[in-house]
């Protein structure tokens, strides 16, 4: 038996080495090592041999299975790797197609504007505060000592409405909505769209986004707006930006500036740019002025404040190096797409 | 408004920087230069000359000179002036040989107008004695940062400021010894002191109307004011030097007194401008006893004008109500160089002053003038000048450094204040023509000193403030989550106007009265407020569709909707669009649908009713989240857009509220499996599949956990089959086969009672 053993286990080798394909050797498997297969077949005549020829027996059976097993394994592995590296070798892939399916869009550069801005100021403690776009003639100008007769009125053209009210000239009456909401002592920003009765050419809009700021408290200085400024403006250009202030006229503040900063393009020696001045006007500020801190319902004898207005539409054409206002409210995807 | 160069350093004494120094001090420490101009740019290196010699030239108007000039010898030049002859001494302008008419022409001769004196430019300039002027580089100063300065409407007033910041000595123009004096001719009455608190006059006899000397036309022409005659060019130069309004009337064609009196209803001028104006009773007119003379502050008459056969003159010098005149002058829609100074509020107590500079230029322009008797001068009780007390301590707060007090008292002696020195304070006294309006409070004196010591020598400083994180704006923040949802879709993001035209309102349907009208929009098409964005979306598409196939936009701005009272209600919405050029639309609603979903996931379509008429008549569909209705999702009618335009208009306001308002709450995992059934339901044709599964649900028992759409095909009959798969478990234990089946036979129950069939 032995013999018989040994003989069928050498025929059952080669014929998984002769093996073409897994289905064939998995036929050999069955047939040799399968539940009914020829050595279970072997394994029911042990029970006729003697104990020491069934030891014997035992052995042989087991060596043999022993062996046909790992050849089977064996074989098996080479057949699944084959088999994989088949599949591999034909699944070039050309990933230099570009992908298909939803570009993302894009944020008006206006928004991306606010939202750095916002962040940029949210991070010193100032809270961001919305005020309606319709306003009443107190807040838009009576609440900011801009009186009736007040020839500051000629300098902003009002879209006036019906019922008595305007469209907001600037986003300053949010510092009046924002006192009285808030109370002393109190930062804040207020970006949003205001409106002036303007032909519209390349450089005028008569749609256009401000954020104002505002600062109140027990005592605060020339020097600490200066310092405000400084750090708004190096956040915003992403360096160190050489800023000054000179004398603006403006009835909400006391007394009031302009400023400019350094012209970034030629760094101060003159260019077109800068008109040759070396300096760009920027932003309108001062400190507020006690007739405001009242209309906000603050006692100017105790607290004193600073506020400012940023022309974001002047901001993003600047950074942009946009030739046309009027991109900005075109709705054009031309335009849009590119931020 | 222009200053000149020359005038103001005959007002600074010792003015050692240059015209472009001036301008840049200027802007530092007072007001914004607009920059430096040369005028009379021609007269560098002009010089006199003599003409020699003139010779007709061939076929040519021109005629070839021969001149002596001063400065360079001998020259020939082709000059096609008609006074052009022998013998006469005029101006040489060297510029380089020209060849004109065939002549090497060296050099030209110069007319006044050339030179910037006037306007003449009939001929070259006839020359007796010496032309005696230079160049003048003139400043240009920004008006709107000088509106709330009177005294800088004049050369004076610029000089003191020039003399306070370089700390020279300031030179007066004014000598008070000039005035007239004698008793009073010109009876003056005025009406009303509020509007009119002074009134001064003088008259003068022995008037030659004539030219003016080249020296005042030039120094006149170099900032803007033409040269009229010797007489009324005394009334500019007083204007821009002091700088009071003058007006000279023609003495002999008054009767009587001048009464400063309202306008009658409907009073008409005839100006000196030539217009004839109609008056109402808000505006001032200097009248005399038989009417009006002029309007007083703006512009004189016609009738009462000086001409070439004046021989007295009543030289007015008064002041005036600055927000009278500004009425009048914009109502009459006429700025003048009066009604723009004395708008800013001039100082009341600078009439005589002016009387007592003109009498003596009058001397100057016009030799045999006399003064008649002195000055009537008409006055309200003046107002006494402010007082302010000013801390010195205060003062270093609100600057952010500390200065020498006597450096402080300085700046504001220079500047005219009266200081009294208190020690800790200052007892600050405004002089009268920084008290009509500009100056009254300490704040005000916080900016005077500040910019003339330089607000460069200020150093920032960080403010002591308490560290609070600040409250956060949801709203912002949810319409920026929205934004970058929207974009990770494809959507990019528009700013539309507020406005709309009628035309475009009619467009959508929506009746005109129901928007806000702008009373003085710039153009018609921007007549009302918008209460919808689609009229920007709708324009998005017209506008992209020629250059794109396919695009997504969105946009987040407000609707303005009339209110009974009060403010207007702004409402944020969100409008976003997908166009395609072609294909079956489906693409582009369906698209709106999950970003309508990525922005509240709970969100539910329902059909809605009625399709509005610029809507496809079988596309639209309303948002609800819960019961409330948010937002709609349709195709635009191919009437309205051409191709396939599908639109979201969401309303913000109470979905920012709804979302904040629902918390995220955990769901422990369910511990025992849970089990599925496909229902497919047979519908007649355009069933909405939400009405399915509106009945499906309307058995669910508890043990449901997810009724999700599978698919859907249409029948040749043209019925619809709907698939949905049903997910049913339950917490604590695993549902027996007769619990799911249950489920399931109330499922179709209720499909069939609502007029299904299954499939
Ligand atoms: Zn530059």
């Amino acid at each position: 038996m032995i013999a018989e053993v040994e003989a069928l286990a050498e025929g059952a080798l080669a014929r998984i080495h002769a093996a073409v394909n897994l289905d064939e050797m998995e036929a050999v498997r069955v047939e040799v090592l399968g539940r009914k297969g020829s050595l279970a077949e072997f394994g029911k005549r042990m029970g006729k041999l003697s104990a020491e020829e069934r030891v014997a027996a035992g052995k042989a059976l087991n060596g043999a299975k022993t062996s046909l097993e790992a050849a089977f394994d064996l074989k098996k592995t080479a057949f699944e790797t084959a088999a994989l590296d088949a599949r591999l070798a034909g699944e070039w892939l050309d990933l230099t197609i570009p992908p298909q399916g939803i570009v993302p869009g894009s944020l008006h550069p206006l928004t991306q504007i606010q939202n750095e801005i916002e962040s940029l100021f949210f991070s010193m403690g100032f809270t961001i505060l919305d005020g309606p776009e319709v306003e009443t003639e107190f807040y838009n100008f009576d609440a900011l000592n801009i009186p009736p007769d007040h020839p500051a009125r000629d300098m902003q053209d009002t879209f006036w409405l019906e019922g008595g009210h305007l469209l907001r000239t600037h986003t300053s009456p949010v510092q009046i909505r924002g006192m009285q909401r808030l109370g002393p002592p109190l930062r804040m920003i207020a970006p949003g769209r205001v409106f002036r009765n303007e032909e519209v050419d390349p450089s005028h809009e008569h749609t256009f986004y401000q954020l104002e700021g505002m600062m109140v408290d027990r005592d605060v200085s020339i020097a600490n707006l200066l310092y405000f400024m400084k750090t708004l403006l190096s956040g915003i250009f992403k360096r160190d930006v050489t800023v000054r202030l000179r004398p603006g006229f403006f009835p909400f503040v006391e007394p009031g500036f302009e400023l400019d900063i350094q012209c970034m393009v030629c760094g101060g020696e003159g260019c077109p740019v800068c008109k040759h001045s070396g300096w760009v006007e920027l932003l309108p500020c001062g400190l507020v002025h006690p007739n405001v801190l009242r209309s906000g319902g603050i006692n100017p004898d105790e607290y004193g404040g600073f506020a400012f207005g940023l022309g974001l539409t002047r901001l993003v054409m600047m950074r942009y190096l946009i030739d046309d206002i009027r991109w900005l409210q075109s709705g054009d995807l031309r335009f849009l797409k590119q931020f | 408004m222009k200053f000149s160069y020359q005038w103001l350093s005959e007002l600074v004494e010792d003015l050692d920087i240059d015209a472009k120094e001036v301008s840049r001090r200027i802007t530092l420490h007072t007001a914004e230069s607009e920059g430096v101009e040369v005028h009379g740019a021609l007269l560098k290196g002009a010089c006199p000359a003599t003409v020699l010699t003139v010779e007709a030239i061939p076929n040519s108007h021109n005629v070839k000179a021969e001149v002596e000039t001063e400065l360079y010898g001998k020259k020939t030049l082709a000059c096609g002036a008609p006074n052009c002859r022998a013998g006469l001494r005029t101006m040489y302008v060297p510029l380089g040989v020209k060849r004109v008419s065939g002549v090497d022409s060296d050099g030209m001769l110069a007319s006044a107008a050339e030179l910037g004196i006037n306007s003449d430019h009939d001929g070259i300039i006839e020359l007796e004695g010496e032309l005696g002027l230079e160049a003048d580089s003139i400043i240009e100063i920004d008006n709107k940062s000088l509106t709330h300065r009177p005294d800088l409407w004049g050369h004076y007033g610029m000089a003191r400021e020039l003399a306070a910041i370089l700390d020279k000595p300031l030179v007066d123009p004014v000598s008070m010894e000039l005035l007239p004096v004698g008793a009073p001719v010109q009876p003056v009455v005025i009406e009303e002191f509020g509007l009119c608190p002074r009134y001064s006059a003088q008259v003068f006899e022995g008037v030659t109307v004539g030219e003016s000397p080249w020296w005042m036309q030039y120094r006149l022409g170099s900032i803007g004011l033409n040269s009229i005659s010797n007489i009324v060019d005394v009334t500019n130069w007083v204007l821009a030097e002091l700088p009071q309004p003058t007006h000279a009337f023609d003495a002999d064609k008054i009767q009587g007194k001048i009464i400063v009196r309202r306008a009658k209803q409907g009073e008409r001028l005839l100006a000196l401008n030539g217009e004839e104006y109609e008056l109402s009773a808000d505006d001032l007119v200097i009248a005399d006893e038989a009417g009006a003379l002029a309007i007083a502050g703006v512009i004189g008459g016609k009738a009462s004008a000086i001409g070439p056969d004046t021989k007295r003159i009543v030289f007015e010098s008064a002041n005036f109500n600055a927000s009278a005149i500004r009425k009048t002058s914009s109502r009459l829609k006429l700025r003048t160089d009066a009604s723009m100074r004395f708008e800013k509020a001039q100082d009341p107590h600078n009439t005589l002053r002016a009387i007592a500079r003109a009498a003596e230029l009058l001397e100057m322009v016009c030799p045999e003038i006399v003064a008649v008797g002195g000055p009537t001068d008409v006055c309200a009780e003046l107002k006494p000048m402010p007082v302010i007390h000013l801390s010195l301590p205060w003062l270093y707060r609100k600057l952010g450094r500390e200065l020498p007090k006597s450096q402080v008292i300085g700046i504001l002696e220079r500047l005219a204040f009266g200081v009294v020195d208190q020690g800790e304070a200052l007892e600050v006294t405004v002089p009268s023509w920084r008290a009509t309006k500009d100056v009254s409070i300490p704040d005000d004196l916080v900016e005077e000193i500040g910019r003339t010591v330089g607000y460069a020598t200020i150093d920032p400083v960080a403010p002591a403030m308490p560290v609070v994180p600040p409250p956060v704006n949801e709203e912002r923040r949810f319409y920026n989550q929205l934004r970058s949802v929207a974009t990770q879709q494809g959507f990019h993001e528009v700013y539309n106007y507020s406005f709309l035209s009628e035309a475009q309102a009619a467009k959508l349907g929506v009746p005109v009265e129901a928007h806000i009208k702008v009373l003085n929009p710039i153009a018609s098409d921007q007549s009302l407020m918008r209460t919808t964005l689609l009229h920007g979306v709708l324009k998005n598409f017209e506008d992209n569709l020629k250059n794109f196939d396919q695009f997504r936009f969105f946009e987040i701005g407000k609707e303005i909707h009339k209110q009974p009272e009060g403010l207007p209600k702004e409402v944020a919405h969100l409008a976003a669009g997908f166009y395609s050029s072609g294909g079956d639309g489906a693409e582009g609603l369906r698209e709106l649908e999950r970003l309508a979903r990525a922005f509240a996931p709970t969100m539910r379509f329902q059909p809605a009713a009625e399709a509005r008429p610029f809507e496809h008549p079988l596309r639209s569909v309303e948002l609800y989240l819960d019961t409330m209705l948010l937002g709609r999702i349709f195709e635009f009618h191919p009437n309205w857009v051409e191709g396939r335009a599908a639109v979201l208009d969401l309303n913000l306001g109470p979905l920012a509220c709804m979302l904040a308002g629902i918390p995220k709450k955990y769901q422990p995992i369910r511990r025992f499996p849970s089990s599925e059934f496909d229902l497919s339901v047979l519908t007649p044709a355009r069933t909405f599949s939400s009405e399915v599964e509106k009945a499906l649900r309307s058995s669910a028992s508890n043990a449901v956990e997810q009724i999700q759409f599978v698919r859907e095909f249409t029948l040749p009959d043209g019925q619809r089959s709907l698939s949905f798969r049903v997910t049913v478990a339950n917490q604590e234990r695993t549902l027996t086969q007769d619990e799911i089946t249950a489920e399931r036979d109330g499922m179709i129950a209720a499909i069939r009672h609502a007029g299904f069939e299954l499939r």
